[in-house]
C-alpha cells in the first residue's frame, strides 16, 4: 500500500485504504471535494492530504535541471568552501581547541559527557560566553540559548566568567593594537548576560516541546549561534518503563537538533551524564542513554579524570583523529592547565 | 495499482455496469482483482452477461502489464558481467573481505558500534568511486558528518601525479559528489522517488553509488510503538532501494548502528524484519589499538561469513 508511506495520521490512512485509494497515483486525479465525500472528512483535511500526495508525485516530475539533477542536494565542491570558512567557538583552553580543530564547530551537534563534577556545566557556560566574542577578536559575535534541565545554571558564575572574558579581550586589544588609541567596544559583563537566553525545563515533555519550539524561536532571533542543553539526560533517566519509547523520543529530538544546526548554521552542544556498563569482565563508565543515542551526534567528547587532572578525549569526529587534552576549571572559567601565569589566549 | 474507474478511458468494456458488478463482489482496483480467487470469479462470471466476460478479459490483459518480463540464466549472467560488477571501495581491508568491493545492484550494510569507522568508510568510498568512475555519487547525510575536507585528504593521499593535475581532478571529483542533508524518513522517501524518476527520464544522469549515513537514525523514530506503521515504511524504503539498485545499476551502501542484545552482546539495530533486506552485511568492531578495528561478514550472497581481516583507516 503506497499511501502508508505518506506522512499522514493513522485514521486518515485507514480511511484512504478502505475507500480504495491504495496508491499515490490514485490521489493524483481526484478532486478535494470528491475525496472529502468518499472519506467523510472535511474539505480542509482532504486538501491537506492531496497536498502531501502531490509533493511526493511532483517531486517525481522531471525537470531539465542540468546534469547534476537532484533538487536539494549540493555538490561537495560548494560545501568545501563553506567548510573551510566555517567558524569555531573557542573553549578558552588552547590545547582543547587544538584537539577540536579550532573549537566547537557550527553546523554540527557535539555531545560532551563526563562524571559529576568534571566541569560539564562549566564548559557549557564558558561556551555560552565565548560565542559572543566579537568578530574582531576572532569570535562569532552571536547569542546563546541555554536549556537548563538540572537547574545548575548559576548567574553569578556566568557574570564571573563574562568579566574575565571581557578583561581578556581588553588585554588582547591593548597588546596587539598598541598604537590604536581609541579603544574598541568595551564589552561589559552585563552585555554578555543580555545575550544568553535561558530556558528552564522540568520534565521530558517540556524538553520535547521546547526543542519543537526552537525552530520558531531561532527564526526570530537569527543571531543565535549556539544551543546548549544541560543536560540532555536528566529528564530521561527515570520514570521510563518503556525503553523503546525513550529511544524513539530521543532519536526524534536528535534529528530535530541536527536539522536546526544545519538550517541555521549554529552549533548544538549536548551535555550528557555517565552510567556504568559491565563490559569485558569489569564495570566501566560509559555515556548514558545507550548505544542508539551514541550515533545521534556528529562529535563526541568524553571528560575524565587523569589522576588529579581533568582531561577531554575526542571520541568521535568525522574528520579529526582521536586525541585528548588536559584543561582546568579556574575562577576565570575554563583555561589551559599550564597557565599559572596569566596568559592571554592568542587567536 | 489503479482503480477501475481510471481504466475506463482505455478499456471501454470496463464501464459503469461492469464496475458495479465488481464492487458488489468487493473488487475496486486492479490489486483487488489480482487477490480475488480466480475460480470463484469465473464461477460468478458464468451467470453474468457476455459483456462482462469481455471486461474480465480486458482486466486480465491489464494485469499482464504489471509483471516483469521473464529472463533466462544466460541473460542474467551477461547482465552481471556487463552492468553489475564489483566496485572497489578504496579500503584494502574491505576489498579483501568482499573479494573485490561493493557490488552494483546490491545493498550493502555497514553495521557497528559508535566510532568504529563506518562514516570514514563511507567518505573513503565516495572519494574513491567519484575519482575512478565518471559518474555521480549521491551521499545522504543525516548527522552533518559529511566532510569535504576529509574527502580532499583521501584524494591527496592516494594520488601520485603532479600537483596541478591533482587540483583539477579534485575539483572534478568534488563536483560529482552530491550531498543531501535529510533528517526524516519521509523526506528520504520523497528524495528517492525523485531520483527514481530522474534516472528513468534523463539519459546523461549516471549514478554509480548511493550512500546513506545513517539509515538507522532515520528509521529509529518510527519503529515500534502503537502506530504500527513503522515496519511498513521501513520495508518500503528497503524495497525502493533494491529497485533503484537493480533497475538503474547503482550500488547502495548504508550504515546501521548496534543495540544491546542478550547477555551483554550487541546486535544490529532495526530488528529481525530488516535482516533480509540488505544483500551484504559487514560488522565493524571498535578497537583501541593503533592497528585499527576488525571487520567481519555477517551476511553475503555467496561468500562464507565470519572472516576477520585487520582494518585501518589512514
Amino acid at each position: 500500500m503506497e499511501v502508508s508511506s505518506l506522512p499522514i495520521s493513522a485514521s486518515q490512512r485507514g480511511k484512504l485504504i478502505s475507500s480504495g485509494y491504495t496508491s499515490i497515483s490514485s490521489l493524483a486525479s481526484v478532486s478535494a471535494d470528491r475525496l472529502a465525500q468518499d472519506l467523510k472528512i472535511s474539505g480542509n483535511e482532504a486538501l491537506e492530504i492531496l497536498k502531501i500526495a502531490s509533493r511526493r508525485l511532483h517531486k517525481g516530475e522531471t525537470e531539465a535541471s542540468g546534469c547534476l539533477g537532484t533538487r536539494g542536494g549540493r555538490t561537495a565542491w560548494d560545501m568545501l568552501h563553506d567548510e573551510e570558512s566555517s567558524l569555531c567557538i573557542s573553549t578558552s583552553c588552547s590545547e582543547l581547541d587544538g584537539v577540536l580543530g579550532g573549537g566547537i564547530r557550527c553546523k554540527e551537534v557535539t555531545e560532551i559527557g563526563g562524571e559529576p563534577g568534571i566541569g560539564k556545566t562549566q564548559l557549557g557556560i564558558q561556551l555560552a560566553v565565548n560565542v559572543q566574542i566579537p568578530a574582531e577578536y576572532g569570535g562569532i559575535g552571536g547569542k546563546a540559548i541555554y536549556i537548563d534541565t538540572e537547574g545548575s545554571f548559576m548567574v553569578e558564575r556566568v557574570s564571573q566568567m563574562a568579566e574575565a572574558c571581557a578583561e581578556d579581550l581588553i588585554q588582547y586589544s591593548n597588546m596587539l593594537l598598541k598604537d590604536n588609541g581609541s579603544c574598541q567596544v568595551k564589552k561589559q559583563s552585563r552585555a554578555f548576560l543580555d545575550n544568553i537566553f535561558h530556558f528552564r525545563v522540568c520534565s521530558y515533555t517540556e524538553q520535547i516541546a521546547l526543542v519543537n519550539h526552537l525552530e520558531h524561536f531561532i527564526s526570530e532571533h537569527k543571531d543565535v549561534k549556539i544551543v546548549i542543553v544541560d543536560s540532555i539526560t536528566f529528564q530521561f533517566r527515570d520514570d521510563f518503563d518503556d525503553m523503546a519509547r525513550r529511544t524513539r523520543l530521543l532519536s526524534t529530538i536528535s534529528l530535530k537538533l541536527m536539522k536546526l544546526a544545519e538550517k541555521f548554521n549554529l552549533a548544538v552542544v549536548l551535555l550528557n551524564q555517565v552510567t556504568t556498563k559491565y563490559c569485558e569482565g569489569s564495570f566501566q563508565f560509559t555515556l548514558a542513554l545507550g548505544d542508539s543515542w551514541a550515533h545521534a551526534c556528529t562529535n563526541r567528547i568524553i571528560l575524565y579524570w587523569n589522576g588529579k587532572e581533568r582531561c577531554a578525549y575526542l571520541d568521535k569526529s568525522p574528520h579529526l583523529p582521536s586525541a585528548s587534552a588536559a584543561y582546568a576549571v579556574t575562577g576565570r572559567g575554563i583555561r589551559s592547565l599550564r597557565s599559572n601565569c596569566k596568559r592571554v589566549r592568542l587567536m | 495499482m489503479r482503480t477501475l474507474e481510471a481504466l475506463e478511458r482505455d478499456y471501454p468494456f470496463i464501464d459503469a455496469a461492469f464496475r458495479g458488478f465488481c464492487s458488489s463482489i468487493g473488487i475496486f482496483s486492479v490489486e483487488d482483482f489480482l487477490l480475488y480467487d480466480r475460480h470463484v470469479l469465473e464461477d460468478r462470471m458464468e451467470r453474468a452477461p457476455e459483456r462482462f466476460k469481455q471486461g474480465l478479459l480486458e482486466l486480465y490483459s491489464v494485469a499482464e502489464n504489471y509483471h516483469r518480463p521473464w529472463v533466462n540464466g544466460l541473460d542474467l549472467l551477461k547482465d552481471v558481467e556487463q552492468n553489475k560488477f564489483l566496485i572497489s571501495t578504496g579500503c584494502e581491508g574491505i576489498d579483501t573481505l568482499l573479494q573485490g568491493g561493493f557490488r552494483i545492484g546490491q545493498l550493502t550494510e555497514l553495521v557497528g558500534p559508535p566510532s568504529s569507522g563506518k562514516t570514514q568508510v563511507c567518505l573513503k568510498t565516495a572519494s574513491h568511486v567519484a575519482k575512478e568512475y565518471p559518474s555521480i555519487v549521491i551521499y545522504v547525510d543525516t548527522s552533518n558528518s559529511f566532510s569535504p575536507k576529509r574527502i580532499v585528504e583521501f584524494l591527496t593521499q592516494s594520488s601520485k601525479p603532479a600537483k596541478t593535475e591533482v587540483k583539477r581532478t579534485v575539483e572534478q571529483v568534488l563536483r560529482s559528489i552530491v550531498c543531501h542533508s535529510i533528517f526524516d524518513i519521509f523526506s528520504l522517501l520523497d528524495m528517492l522517488h525523485q531520483l527514481k524518476n530522474q534516472l528513468k527520464s534523463q539519459i546523461h544522469f549516471h549514478v554509480k553509488m548511493l550512500i546513506i549515513d545513517s539509515l538507522s537514525s532515520l528509521i529509529a523514530p518510527i519503529l515500534g510503538g502503537g502506530a504500527g506503521n513503522g515496519h511498513t515504511i521501513m520495508i518500503t524504503v528497503g524495497y525502493l532501494l533494491k529497485e533503484l539498485a537493480y533497475e538503474h545499476n547503482i550500488s547502495v551502501v548504508f550504515t546501521n548502528h548496534t543495540v544491546a542484545g542478550e547477555a551483554g552482546t550487541s546486535k544490529p539495530a532495526l530488528g529481525e524484519h530488516w535482516k533480509s533486506v540488505p544483500h551484504v552485511r559487514i560488522l565493524f568492531s571498535k578497537s583501541h589499538s593503533p592497528k585499527g578495528g576488525c571487520i567481519s561478514l555477517l551476511k553475503h550472497t555467496y561468500l562464507a561469513t565470519g572472516k576477520v581481516p585487520e582494518f585501518r583507516i589512514p
